[in-house]
């Protein structure tokens, strides 16, 4: 299984990701999902999420994910982008892609994945408020 | 004794005064006994015993994991990336 685990400050570059994309003939399934910070935080409006990150260990736990999903289902690609630092309302903070055979396991792995990266990766967000 | 380096991430930096510190325990101290010393030592994260995560190195680790002379311990609260 091909397997990549980005953790940057810099944007997330969506269409220079899916144009590295790799897909052998069997492929017939490939979900992306890409998290946006929102603009509010409950009631109350942000300009941004700060993110930060203890990377040698996010990197090892979302690899140790990577392993299980493998065992999982039969995936053949997957790429996971962190943006970490000062990520500005409505900018992408994560983008997750699987490629699969099929949809039922291509969703069901993005989706495992993701919540299990919320749990276990030590990666953390505090809200920046105030105007422009 | 042996020494360990603590390092705190999040909003415990805050709750320590410091990034990280240098924190002596006795030989076959587990991690439970280390947040012990360090609540005496920051009284501030005491609040947060039950919710602190703990790792070693880059793996989690239970609170009953023996120490050993020259382990990085990090502590911090619930991660929330995504």
């Amino acid at each position: 299984m091909r397997k990549q685990v980005t953790i940057t400050a810099e944007p997330i570059d969506e269409p220079a990701l899916i144009s590295q994309r790799e897909m052998s003939p069997g492929m017939g399934a490939v979900v992306c999902f890409l998290g946006v910070v929102r603009g509010t935080e409950g009631k109350a409006r942000i300009k941004a999420l700060e993110y930060e990150v203890f990377q040698s260990m996010a990197e090892h736990q979302i690899n140790l994910l990577f392993g299980e999903l493998a065992r999982r289902w039969p995936i053949e690609s997957v790429r996971l982008v962190h943006r970490v630092g000062l990520v500005k309302a409505n900018e992408p903070s994560l983008w997750v892609e699987v490629v699969a055979p099929h949809r039922a396991e291509a969703f069901a792995a993005c989706q495992w994945l993701i919540d299990e990266m919320k749990r276990v990766a030590p990666i953390w967000k505090k809200p920046v408020v105030g105007s422009n | 004794m042996m020494r360990v380096t603590v390092c705190f991430y999040s909003y415990f930096k805050d709750l320590a005064g410091c990034a990280s510190a240098t924190q002596p325990v006795a030989c076959g101290s587990t991690l439970e006994d280390l947040f012990s010393a360090l609540v005496v030592r920051f009284p501030k994260l005491g609040v947060m015993r039950k919710a602190t995560l703990m790792a070693v190195g880059v793996d989690y680790q239970s609170r009953s994991y023996v120490l050993r002379e020259g382990d990085e311990v990090s502590l911090f609260p619930p991660v929330q990336g995504g």
